[in-house]
């Protein structure tokens, strides 16, 4: 194990401040409060400058002072730096001034954002000198994990609810991962994932990994903020799961501000979430610092935890930047794919169309003013929720090899212009 | 196919010896860390006196937040593996969520 601790000071409880040495340990143990990683910016300030950066590879570790490594990344170096699209088309259909996408469906290497904080994970998890990595996922996470443990040389297990449909595991299995499905409800599933967790040595991306995992989020913000020319955007919606890529977006600006990197423009943030899994939304409306367990019932599985752990930070940060939450209906998501697709030529998951519908929302209800600036964090590619268009954007024409049935065709559409 | 036989014969035998081992460890000590979220019906009932009733557990609250709307409880639960377990389901069928420390372990 490195002694070396590079950028960081120390884990720290985000509930009472306490501190932990930097290892695989996720709870505080007096209030068992989430712990976080502490930094250095004294340290950071002087070696992540403007100039530092324009010499450095176009990966999200240009950051790497600000992500919780202690060497140089080993895992994903080629993670990050998607593109940040400016999107004309989107934003008149969001009826907003100006849109921006910021398109991790083409993330690198299992295209969505999860990539980042697992590359981050396992950096850490080598640097700490496990071998064995593991994750409990219904999706990308899993995906990313599998590819690149792959990639790394690291064994990799996979824990999945048994239920899980088939081409979801072919994603994991393909990279050798050992992947178990665990037969029970939900809950049970969770409990046993932690129970596995703290009982064998290995890495849990999202469990005992977690401080370093999540901070990898945070590569997100600081990618943005530099696309934009080191201005940070009026608004930005992310949408939430557990709530965490919210308030590490929202850290991340913060710690640019605090550098000297970006002036501290008060970033607004605010949070998208499907209407079948809504709790961190209805409590935002209800106007609640606590939210209430729901079971999820939506095509946004990517999102659809029940009892968010960073639920309370989401509200807490979209409290203070003056950001707002709503959520949209299965419907409204499959539309608002259907526009980005349509506008951009960008095609998300189901998370990507919550975001993209929520901030139409927020739009329409003047939480974001139609004469700002918005950026949207989509997270995942369409290609993985086929299922939840499938049969909904209608079907292909079909004629004989015949040049006149191809013109009675168009000749009947009006949409198609002809020259 | 011949392969395939051959290579699950090592894994039944493992799977024999996860479920000895399983066994021989159901009663040992255990100390569970969990998250219980009490819906509003439940919230002035005592349950986790009820349990320490019904069950040889140690129960330890850490942390709480009870309003007129919802009660989270932070439960620390000491002893056999088994009553553990049987503790766990108890308070499911009363009606509590129970989730680990974690909350959420299974991400997409």
């Amino acid at each position: 194990m490195s002694k070396n601790s590079g950028f960081m000071k120390a884990l720290k409880c985000r509930e009472c401040g306490r501190e932990y040495p930097l290892e695989a340990t996720h709870v505080c143990e007096f209030d068992f409060g989430p712990l976080e990683v502490a930094y250095d910016y004294d340290k950071i300030k002087k070696s992540l400058t403007k100039d530092a950066l324009a010499k450095r590879p176009h990966t999200m570790w240009r950051f790497r002072e600000l992500l919780p490594v202690a060497e140089e990344p080993t895992v994903g170096t080629g993670v990050g730096y998607t593109p940040l699209v400016k999107a004309d088309r989107l934003a008149k259909w969001l009826g907003v001034r100006e849109a921006w996408v910021k398109n991790d469906a083409v993330n690198y290497p299992t295209l969505s954002f999860k990539d980042r904080v697992v590359s981050v994970a396992l950096s850490r998890a080598r640097e700490l000198g496990f071998k064995t990595v593991a994750c409990a996922s219904t999706g990308n996470l899993a995906n990313s994990v599998a590819a690149n443990a792959a990639s790394a040389g690291l064994d990799s297990f996979v824990f999945i609810p048994a239920d899980l449909e088939e081409g979801k595991i072919l994603n994991s299995l393909i990279y050798g991962a050992r992947v178990v499905g665990i037969r029970g409800h939900y809950d049970e599933v969770n409990r046993l994932c932690a129970e596995i967790a703290g009982k064998y040595g290995w890495a849990f991306v999202n469990v005992n990994m977690r401080p370093y995992y999540a901070e990898g989020s945070k590569s997100m913000a600081f990618e943005i903020a530099e696309q934009l020319n080191w201005k940070l955007p009026q608004h930005t919606v992310a949408p939430m799961a557990s709530g965490s890529l919210l308030t590490k977006i929202h850290k991340g600006y913060q710690e640019l501000i605090k550098l000297g990197l970006a002036e501290d423009s008060k970033p607004v943030v605010h949070g998208a979430q499907a209407t079948g899994c809504s709790p961190i939304s209805a409590a935002y409306k209800d106007g609640k610092d606590f939210f209430k367990p729901v079971k999820p019932d939506t095509i946004a599985k990517s999102l659809a935890i029940g009892t968010p752990a960073d639920g309370f930070y989401a509200l807490k940060v979209m409290k203070e930047t003056g950001g707002a939450s709503d959520d949209v209906s299965d419907d409204e998501i499959r539309d608002a794919m259907k526009a980005l697709a349509e506008c951009e030529g960008i095609f998300t998951e189901t998370a990507g169309g919550v975001t993209v519908g929520t901030a139409k929302k927020l739009v329409a209800s003047g939480k974001i003013p139609a004469e700002d600036s918005v950026v949207l964090c989509v997270t995942g590619n369409g290609l993985k929720t086929l299922d939840a268009v499938q049969g909904r954007v209608g079907e292909p024409d079909e004629i004989k090899p015949s040049l006149r049935e191809f013109e009675e065709l168009i000749e009947s559409d009006t949409k198609v212009k002809t020259k | 196919m011949a392969a395939k036989k051959k290579a699950a014969k090592p894994a039944r035998k493992a799977a024999k010896k996860a479920v000895r081992k399983t066994k021989r460890t159901a009663n040992s000590r255990k100390t569970a860390r969990l998250w219980l979220m009490f819906p509003q019906r439940l919230i002035t009932k005592p349950v986790v006196w009820e349990l320490s009733q019904k069950f040889p557990v140690i129960t330890n609250v850490r942390q709480a937040s009870v309003t007129g709307e919802i009660g989270l409880v932070c439960l620390e639960l000491d002893g056999l593996a088994n009553d553990v377990k049987k503790a766990v389901t108890w308070l499911e069928r009363r009606g509590v969520s129970v989730e680990p420390v974690e909350i959420n372990v299974i991400e997409s």
